[in-house]
């Protein structure tokens, strides 16, 4: 690959990883905001959060006692993955995680789908009804999350072996310079 | 990917790990004091605060309609809960979500919750317009809440031969059934349905029930109504975006639950 091209993927990784982050962190906030005019708060947070624990409960997948525990940890994992995407630690592993997220995402609403259930997707708050167009959204994201996390692991893969290349080269240039 | 960059001592990467390690600590404890709030609330229901209750924006008008509601007008909860009698999960929403918000240790009973019933009969079924048309008679003589129990109750019945006139006959007594019937029969023309198109369906001209269905309707439509069962939920005077599909009552306990601890 030339150094052109790995300027590239380096733009479009850079790219896709701060669209995952906006994806993930926009997704938190809107399952948490406080519904109809209340105001920010412990409160309000965890009313939206039994609110979006009825949209998960709608898909019919989960037995009742863990309908809750999802609803209350994902939209807190959403913006830990969206902040962690956002910071570029780890790329390849933040990128695998939300792979596997949006994964299954996309799974549940194809199976939701194929059922036949007319429900809200819940994705990005209350509101947006389960269809073909969300479908065609999430199935977006999942291309761009798997591109992002084989690109993370090429690149990384790449830049330990050039580092190791140079810690071998100067191992044995340094006794040749002693000589 | 190396960084030879040092901040106080501290290399770039061991800062950005560190700041990976604050966010993910704040963003637990963010999501863990969400959801422990959520469990002592049951314990706090019965305390429900005096708030002014709000009544939905149609009511002015329903209270020329027949009386389609369960529970106490007053209470902090309104539940508006738009459906079809022949829609399948309509029946499941009413038996495994509305029976026990209206039986005895229901919140409808306990009034916490007042429970609004909108019929939004659907083009694709055959007989749940003239479903809505017995129920809206009921309701004009005070029986709605027998005839509707008795239309859930027998869906998969009248739904295979259309028959619903035995159900209702069964729902009440004689002398209220001949009533109910003389309300309809004037009722000949097609009764009115929701349209894909959104535009608002005819009534017939000397069917005294089909404007509240209509009225119905057209209240779907602003909601607006993209499948049945759809609800929208009412709490000191605010109004919560509208959900559709099955929801099962423990998990539609725990939002009133939460609304009612605030």
């Amino acid at each position: 690959m030339s150094g052109a091209r790995e300027s590239l993927g380096r733009i479009f990784l850079i790219l896709g990883r701060l669209t995952l982050a906006g994806i993930f962190i926009f997704a938190a906030y809107a399952k948490m905001k406080p519904q109809a005019a209340m105001a920010w708060s412990g409160g309000s947070v965890k009313t939206s959060l039994s609110m979006f624990a009825m949209q998960v409960d709608s898909y019919q997948l989960l037995p009742p006692q863990l309908v809750s525990p999802a609803a209350h940890f994902l939209p807190p994992f959403e913006l830990f993955l969206g902040l962690w995407l956002l910071s570029g630690v780890l790329l390849p592993y933040s990128a695998l995680v939300t792979t596997l997220l949006i994964g299954i995402f996309f799974a549940t609403q194809v199976r939701t789908y194929r059922m036949g259930l007319e429900i809200n997707c819940g994705c990005f708050g209350p509101g947006e009804r389960l269809g073909p167009k969300t479908l065609l959204h999430d199935g977006s994201f999942l291309f761009l999350a798997l591109a992002v996390t084989v690109g993370a692991f090429i690149l990384n893969r790449r830049a330990r072996r050039k580092s190791a290349d140079s810690t071998s080269n100067s191992t044995v240039s340094a006794p040749q310079h002693a000589e | 990917m190396s960084s030879s960059k040092t901040f106080g001592g501290v290399s770039a990467s061991g800062w950005r790990i560190g700041s990976l390690l604050v966010i993910l600590g704040a963003v637990a404890l963010t999501g863990s004091s969400a959801f422990a709030q959520t469990t002592p609330v049951a314990s706090t229901t019965g305390k429900s605060k005096s708030t002014k209750p709000h009544t939905p924006a149609s009511d002015s008008a329903a209270s020329a309609t027949p009386v389609k509601t369960f529970g106490n007008k007053n209470a902090p909860i309104t539940m508006e809960v738009f459906s079809d009698y022949q829609c399948p999960s309509c029946g499941n929403f009413y038996e495994q979500t509305l029976k026990p918000l209206l039986g005895p240790d229901g919140y409808v009973a306990s009034g916490k919750v007042y429970l609004v019933h909108r019929d939004f009969p659907l083009e694709m079924h055959p007989y749940s317009a003239i479903a809505a048309r017995w129920a809206n008679a009921a309701a004009k003589i005070g029986k709605f809440q027998d005839v509707d129990a008795a239309l859930w109750d027998n869906q998969s019945s009248w739904s295979a031969d259309g028959n619903i006139e035995k159900f209702v006959a069964a729902a009440m007594s004689p002398a209220d059934f001949k009533r109910v019937q003389a309300l309809l029969k004037p009722c000949t023309g097609t009764a009115p349905k929701s349209k894909a198109d959104r535009s608002v369906p005819a009534a017939d001209p000397g069917c005294t029930v089909d404007p509240f269905i209509v009225q119905d309707i057209g209240l779907g439509y602003s909601v607006p109504v993209q499948a049945t069962p759809t609800f929208v939920i009412y709490y000191k005077g605010q109004k919560y975006p509208a959900s559709s599909g099955m929801v099962s009552y423990p998990i539609l306990k725990q939002f009133f639950d939460s609304l009612l601890s605030q």
